[in-house]
């Protein structure tokens, strides 16, 4: 028999979660300058619903805990190519003063075109995974890991101490694509054309450079060099271009099989502080144990001798 | 049945658990177990039972023992002191059904949902040898002589100019060791006019072991009992609202927001839980609720 026991519902585990889940916030911005055009992102989002299920092999499975986006801004900005009309002069005979028409340029600006539309209203994310309490032990007379991938995510900093330390451990991971429907194509390809229309001058001019481009929306796709859909862009713009998708799924392995245990102990664990000069008092733990079956969670230790 | 049937979270430790994490505190705080003189830090290995520590308490400058007053010798004209020692050795615990301590017949079998305590401890009084008295006597003697009005020393009236204690040198302590048992249960109950629950330590016995003549066992065990029942263990009752650990202020100090009050609260007696805290199955069993509240 286990020195200590320590069980916790499945119950009071999913109300614990779905309180934290309220407090747990992730939050990242960047940009990258793809030569054409500028792209970025600042999103904020939150978990929310999901479900929580002891399992009797040992696992714990977490389905369908969707992923809320507080913000999803979205910027592009368009380098389009300079276009200049006019300028040129027609020689007519003495004494006809020669005609020349007035050079205009357009698209002279970098970023010529820059839009922001927040995304969070249209899309949503949903992951499940299921993972394994896992029980390492932190030897602080080890050198620390180098590189320290977890240095980004971790929580807390490296204890200075030896630590019994509690992982729940992702044996799988099911995150949704940044599958953008069709609506955000539509969004985005109707405020680039705007931006662009609001730049061209009107009268002769505006017809003599739509004859050049050959129309906004195939000017727009040049440049962005969108084969087919726009929003199958966005799509890989944000899961490869960005490598957001494969940052989130990655973060949420890392962040907790990894980087942040749910639970730690002290070895040795101090019982009663130093006080008036005394030395704290501290016992060896041994043996830590974690286990859930189809109810309940159990964590078990020892009492070093 | 799961350990979780009835509550939230269920937490135990077993007496083994108990037994080994109180060793380390003696080994660790042995100033909290040995009392002695000050003549003993030179000469520890003169005390009735050898003190085992933990090497950090050395390396700490840690005491061994807590210091106390030599035992005076009153009516001596200037005051004498002898060293003396008290050491609590072998505590141990013992949570139903029992089986880690044996205790004496006089307690009988531990009954369901009690536990058992058992302790030594151990007297060393310096006697001085007859050579060490005899050449006391005539210096005694010749103060007593000097001032014969003098009151008796560390009895009737304290000396008004303040001398040192003349200690004896021991050369051998004089020791006996007492084994003493205890029984006892923890229960529920309101104090005073407060309703709120209050969680109380009860003595149900209390045996020390071959202290003969028998009427004199009888005297010191009543007197322990008394001090106990009156003097220390109501120092230990602790209200339900002292156990309630609130979550939403832990976290807050750690930058998380619940939104919301999260405690931790001892699961309420019932027909399912009849006992909170239990002892029972060598192990003392706590039964917690996990409770939300809006705020």
């Amino acid at each position: 028999m286990a020195h200590l026991n320590v069980a916790v519902s499945e119950e009071a585990f999913r109300r614990s979660f779905e309180l934290l889940q309220r407090a747990l916030v992730f939050e990242k911005a960047d940009s990258k300058d793809m030569g054409a055009f500028t792209a970025g992102y600042d999103v904020k989002a939150h978990l929310e619903g999901g479900n929580i299920d002891f399992r009797a092999d040992n696992s714990v499975l977490i389905d369908s805990l969707d992923l809320k986006w507080d913000r999803l801004k979205f910027s592009l900005g368009l380098d389009i190519p300079e276009i200049c009309v006019g300028g040129g002069c027609i020689n007519m005979p003495w004494p006809i003063p020669d005609i020349c028409l007035p050079r205009i340029c357009i698209f002279t600006g970098d970023p010529d075109v820059s839009i922001a539309p927040d995304l969070s209203s249209v899309v949503a994310q949903e992951l499940s995974l299921a993972a394994r309490f896992t029980v390492r032990y932190y030897d602080a007379s080890l050198p620390p890991p180098s590189p320290d991938l977890c240095a980004p995510l971790r929580l807390d900093p490296l204890p200075d101490h030896n630590q019994w330390q509690l992982y729940l451990d992702p044996e799988w991971i099911d995150l949704d694509l940044f599958d953008f429907p069709d609506i955000v194509g539509d969004l985005i390809e109707n405020a680039l054309t705007n931006a662009v229309k609001a730049l061209i001058p009107g009268g002769w001019v505006r017809d003599v450079i739509l004859a050049i481009i050959g129309g906004i929306a195939d000017l727009i796709r040049f440049i962005l060099d969108i084969p087919d859909k726009i929003e199958e862009w966005l799509n890989d713009l944000f899961n490869i271009s960005f490598g957001l998708l494969d940052l989130i799924g990655q973060l949420v392995g890392e962040f907790l099989g990894r980087c942040n245990p749910v639970y730690r102990l002290d070895d040795p664990l101090e019982i009663m502080p130093a006080s008036n000069g005394l030395i704290p008092v501290r016992i060896p733990v041994r043996n830590l144990a974690a286990g859930v079956n189809d109810v309940e969670l159990v964590l078990q230790a020892d009492v070093g001798a | 049945m799961a350990f979780t049937d009835h509550c939230s979270i269920f937490a135990s430790v077993n007496e083994e658990g108990i037994n080994r994490v109180a060793r380390h505190i003696m080994r660790q705080r042995p100033s909290l177990f040995n009392y002695a003189t000050a003549f003993f830090r030179e000469r520890p290995k003169l005390l009735c039972v050898p003190i085992d520590y933990a090497p950090e308490v050395k390396k700490a400058g840690n005491p061994l023992f807590a210091v106390q007053d030599p035992i005076p010798v009153p009516g001596t004209p200037t005051p004498v002191g002898l060293n003396w020692s008290l050491q609590f050795t072998k505590l141990a615990i013992d949570f139903h059904p029992g089986n880690a301590i044996a205790l004496p017949p006089e307690l009988g079998a531990l009954a369901p949902q009690r536990l058992a305590l058992r302790a030594a401890a151990c007297v060393g009084l310096d006697c001085p040898p007859d050579g060490v008295i005899n050449e006391l006597i005539p210096r005694l003697e010749a103060l007593n002589a000097a001032s014969p009005d003098k009151p008796f020393t560390g009895i009737a009236l304290p000396p008004r100019q303040p001398k040192e204690t003349l200690v004896l040198p021991t050369r051998e302590l004089l020791c006996f060791c007492l084994e003493v048992y205890a029984v006892a249960h923890v229960e529920w109950g309101p104090i005073g006019d407060d309703e709120e629950p209050w969680l109380k330590v009860r003595l149900d016995g209390l045996e020390i072991v071959d202290l003969r003549p028998q009427p004199m066992e009888d005297l010191i065990e009543c007197y322990v009992k008394t001090v106990l029942r009156l003097g220390i263990l109501p120092r230990l009752a602790t209200p339900m609202s002292a156990m309630i650990l609130n979550i939403t202020e832990m976290l807050q100090d750690k930058g998380l927001d619940l939104g919301k009050k999260v405690t931790l609260q001892p699961t309420p007696i019932s027909a399912d839980a009849p006992h909170n805290p239990a002892v029972e199955q060598d192990q003392l069993k706590a039964f917690i609720n996990l409770v939300v509240e809006e705020v």
